[in-house]
């Protein structure tokens, strides 16, 4: 019959695309194969991450595009969060469509759940996925309460002064202080101001 | 009367009609949503302010709480319609009530209005019905749709056994 | 991606015509219309709406994923249905259970009303009162429509592989489960 044989060619086709399929991974271009060594350069040459005092810039400037996630629980959230940040889950964070040209960052307490965040981010393929190494505790002592020791050298000194311009502007309360060592004792990198100053020099600007 | 057609080939017909939605309308296909859509209108136009306050109905309604002409709406009565020719077309067009042998019509268009009233609480829940959620979520591989096609077909089968007399 | 008709005005709205028409079309023509056949699928003895269900979902899977990957379409751009764990399988079941007593589900029960099924009007007036009803009692079915989000979830994300291999997966599913269907049929019809 007609039918029959028409039903054969279609069932062989399907068949026939279905494997192929199979082949051709994924129809969406990012895809998720994880290249894991592609990940490992990212993490040793620091492009995973965000200081407090860039995502701040970023913000001020309103970077295009910039969704800024907090992976906290929500009563934390409730309590404070970095400006314009939405809560989500990790759950969430592993399911939820990203657009194309937005820049995701993402902040835990401490770090380390954001971090573990970004590789889920990375390995679904999503490309600008930063996240904030210090976490919502960096943005509260390099952003809202920044500590600029008295006696820097006058060539640091610019960099700071932008940096406190920075804090104004989020209602941040910069103080210059005898000692830094002491007040940021508890602290296990080094300030965010050093680094800034680092990477302004390392860019040549 | 004519025949029906084969399920395999009206089945990749479909096929088609769905795909296509997906590249020329960037949707799915969908019934469940069309009669929300319709409910809305009716509640907005009996109790405009309940209405718009209402958290399901509001979407289905224009921003300024109007009723809304949706998309489904528009892709459903073209269901009647392409229902309605090829029906007349394949002279099967006839005035009538479908049912088992051993029950009587008002019993059965009592079950009719009742299954209605369920698969319409049961669409509200789960965001869509056949069309919505099994055809249109199972192209895309949505868990959720599978989820709800594996609950439906396993409801209906383990309902099946007590309705026997409605049907056979 | 290229969706001309998906802007809401007069085109939009001669394709949502056009495309629920030919919709119409295809499930009067495999009989879909008709509650007896419907329901013949619970009773193991025409087996119609798996076979028309699954050939459609294996047909425009394969075209998502192929025009997906040659770049006719942006998938990204398609609307993927979130899911909702709970209320879904609950939603299911429900839905499952009135799908058995009235023998039609909402789009074939428009197709039944407009071929002249009196029956076909009963479970579309049966089907508003429902959408009505729950959408009326909303805020106390609230709670519970919003348990278990998920957000956009799909199977390949579920099982960890790639979309391919889902897709193949169904396809092999679907071939499996049509020539159980054609057995079952021939054994209930010979009996």
């Amino acid at each position: 019959m007609n039918d029959d044989r028409a039903i054969r060619v279609l069932a062989t086709a399907a068949l026939a695309l279905g494997a192929l399929a199979v082949v051709a991974g994924s129809p969406r271009k990012s895809g998720p194969a994880l290249d894991v060594a592609q990940l490992a350069r990212e993490v040793s040459n620091e492009s995973d991450h965000v200081t407090a005092v860039e995502l701040a810039g970023w913000i001020r400037d309103r970077k295009a595009g910039l969704r800024i996630i907090d992976i906290r629980d929500s009563a934390s959230f409730e309590e404070s969060h970095v400006p314009g940040a939405v809560r989500q889950s990790l759950d969430e964070v592993a399911v939820a469509p990203v657009k194309d040209g937005e820049t995701i960052v993402l902040y835990s307490g401490g770090g380390a759940h954001a971090a573990q965040a970004w590789v889920l981010l990375r390995s679904r393929g999503v490309k600008d996925v930063f996240f904030l190494r210090g976490g919502y505790d960096e943005w509260m002592d390099e952003v809202m309460n920044p500590r600029f020791p008295r006696n820097a050298p006058p060539e640091e000194r610019a960099a700071m002064d932008s940096i406190a311009a920075l804090s104004r502007y989020f209602g941040g309360v910069p103080r210059n202080v005898d000692s830094l060592i002491v007040r940021n004792r508890d602290h296990d990198g080094q300030a965010s101001w050093k680094a800034a100053v680092k990477r302004a020099r390392g860019r040549g600007c | 009367m004519r025949a029906y057609s084969n399920p395999y080939l009206s089945g990749f017909g479909l096929g088609l009609v769905l795909l296509s939605a997906f590249v020329f309308a960037g949707r799915g296909l969908g019934a469940s949503g069309a009669f929300a859509s319709a409910a809305a209108a009716t509640a907005a136009v009996a109790a405009p302010d309940a209405t718009q306050a209402n958290d399901y109905f509001a979407r289905y309604l224009s921003a300024s709480g109007k009723p809304a002409i949706d998309w489904l709406v528009i892709e459903l009565i073209g269901v009647v319609v392409g229902g309605f020719i090829s029906a007349y077309l394949a002279g099967r067009l006839r005035r009538g009530v479908e049912k088992g042998p051993r029950i009587s019509n008002r019993s059965r268009l009592t079950l009719a209005f009742a299954g209605g009233g369920a698969m319409g609480l049961g669409a509200v829940l789960a965001r869509g019905c056949t069309s919505g959620q099994a055809l249109t979520g199972g192209a895309l591989l949505s868990a959720g749709s599978w989820l709800f096609i594996g609950a439906a077909f396993a409801a209906a089968y383990l309902a099946a056994p007590f309705l026997r007399k409605a049907w056979t | 991606m290229i969706t001309p008709f998906s802007d809401g005005g007069y085109a939009s709205g001669a394709a949502a015509l056009l495309i629920g028409a030919a919709f119409g079309w295809f499930l009067e023509r495999a009989g879909m219309g008709s509650a007896r056949k419907l329901a013949g699928q619970f009773y193991l003895t025409d087996l119609t709406v798996f076979k028309v269900m699954f050939t459609a979902i294996v047909t425009a899977m394969l075209g998502v994923f192929w025009l997906g990957w040659i770049g006719v379409i942006d998938t990204a751009n398609i609307y993927v249905p979130e899911t909702f764990l709970i209320p879904q399988i609950v939603g299911g079941v429900v839905f499952g259970i009135g799908f058995a007593i009235a023998g039609l589900c909402p789009g074939t029960s428009c197709v039944a009303a407009a071929t002249g099924r009196i029956d076909g009007f009963a479970v579309v007036a049966g089907m508003f009162a429902g959408v009505l009803g729950s959408g009326i009692l909303f805020a106390s079915l609230r709670q519970f429509y919003d348990l278990t989000p998920r957000g956009v979830l799909t199977l390949p994300q579920i099982f960890g592989v790639s979309e391919g291999l889902v897709v193949f997966a169904v396809v092999l599913i679907a071939m499996a489960g049509f020539k159980v269907a054609n057995r079952i049929e021939q054994r209930n019809s010979a009996a």
